[in-house]
């Protein structure tokens, strides 16, 4: 069932410098996965994390740096509060709130980082795929 | 500035549920400053309703627009002509956009995507605090700046009430504030004995005249001289 799964890594450039190595091992695990490099956690917004849900993928991950390393300072308390409020759509949805993830990963800290592709394949297992995207069923791009 | 939240998710969809193209019209004004109705929160409003309607296995065109105000109608233009391609509208924008934009769509049904709430202003970072109720007869030449019609809980005008503990309304008691609401008329005390006008104080103001503010039905400004 794994391979069905989509997870959407967006990974500060700072916390994950190369975040190729990172979609590989999430595909290793039988993922399908697409890792963007954010300039920082802070530039995302949850329109967007809502967003990649609703088009194609079935878990959005966050990964951001310790809040006393954020090179913009409140870059990651930015980002916890942000999936906080994104989460609470998910639950007025009637969704695994743990759909949305994030981690804290301080530059270069590859132990971290094995932990924390263990844990998003852990919770893709758990919660397996939407069910209408499983279906089939994807949201078409809203036009502005 | 006007301050709304969202409505519920499940209200909008049973508003919109029986059309196909749904336009989501944001105002990039007072509802943006509280981030209630802005561009952000219309593209979030569009994200959750496509998840919506995707779980209930059906699939909608959900469009976006957003304006600089909903309240004027020469704003509402870019809304109108992107409304040809919808079923529905959706406006994010405080109630008097709403109706304004219904107005201007007269075979279109246009639903609110907001509860509007007060005038109010932007305490700070996340929070929004009433301090208008649009009463038609301003009191806050003499109570130093702090409006008891919305700031006391009890909307008094001639003092406190006895029930502030600690600088803060007997409110916080039941509602558990936080930050918690001070007593506005402590706030009014302080703030005309800094300007060394407690004297105003002294003079009682009689019943206020509520026919200025709604009870005398919709309320209108007629400037001849701004008239085409």
């Amino acid at each position: 069932m794994n391979e069905k799964i989509k997870v959407v890594v967006l990974a500060c450039g700072q916390a994950l410098p190369e975040p190729q190595g990172l979609r590989d091992s999430l595909a290793g695990a039988g993922l399908a996965a697409r890792v963007v490099a954010e300039p920082c956690s802070s530039k995302i917004e949850v329109y967007q994390l809502l967003r990649i849900l609703a088009r194609e993928a079935d878990m959005v991950w966050m990964i951001g740096c310790p809040e006393t390393a954020c090179q913009y300072l409140e870059g990651s308390s930015r980002m916890s509060k942000r999936v906080a409020y994104a989460q609470n759509y998910l639950i007025e949805l009637n969704l695994e709130p743990q759909r949305l993830g994030m981690s804290i990963i301080a530059p270069g800290d590859a132990g971290v980082l094995k932990g924390v592709i263990a844990q998003i394949a852990e919770m893709a297992q758990v919660l397996g795929p939407l069910a209408f995207h499983a279906a089939g069923l994807a949201a078409k791009e809203s036009t502005q | 500035m006007i301050v709304g939240t969202r409505k519920a998710l499940a209200e909008i969809q049973g508003m919109v549920s029986g059309y196909d193209r749904i336009l989501l019209a944001g105002c990039d004004t007072c509802v943006a400053e509280c981030a209630a109705g802005g561009k952000k929160e219309v593209a979030e409003m569009a994200a959750a309703l496509q998840l919506l309607f995707c779980q209930a296995g059906q699939s909608k065109d959900i469009r976006e627009v957003s304006v600089d105000r909903q309240c004027i109608h020469e704003f509402l233009l870019d809304v109108v002509a992107a409304a040809e391609q919808a079923d529905a509208v959706v406006s994010l924008a405080c109630g008097a956009g709403v109706q304004a934009l219904a107005s201007l769509l007269p075979h279109t049904p246009v639903f609110p995507g907001l509860n509007t709430l007060f005038i109010g202003e932007t305490a700070q970072r996340g929070l929004w605090l009433e301090n208008c109720r649009g009463c038609g007869d301003c009191v806050l030449g003499d109570t130093a700046g702090i409006c008891p019609v919305s700031r006391c809980a009890k909307v008094l005008s001639n003092g406190p009430c006895g029930g502030a503990k600690e600088g803060l309304c007997e409110i916080n008691i039941s509602l558990k504030l936080d930050p918690p609401a001070p007593c506005a008329w402590l706030q009014i005390y302080d703030r005309l004995k800094a300007l060394d006008q407690l004297d105003r104080l002294m003079v009682m103001r009689p019943p206020k005249d509520w026919s200025k503010a709604h009870s005398s039905g919709p309320r209108r400004v007629v400037r001849p001289d701004q008239q085409a």
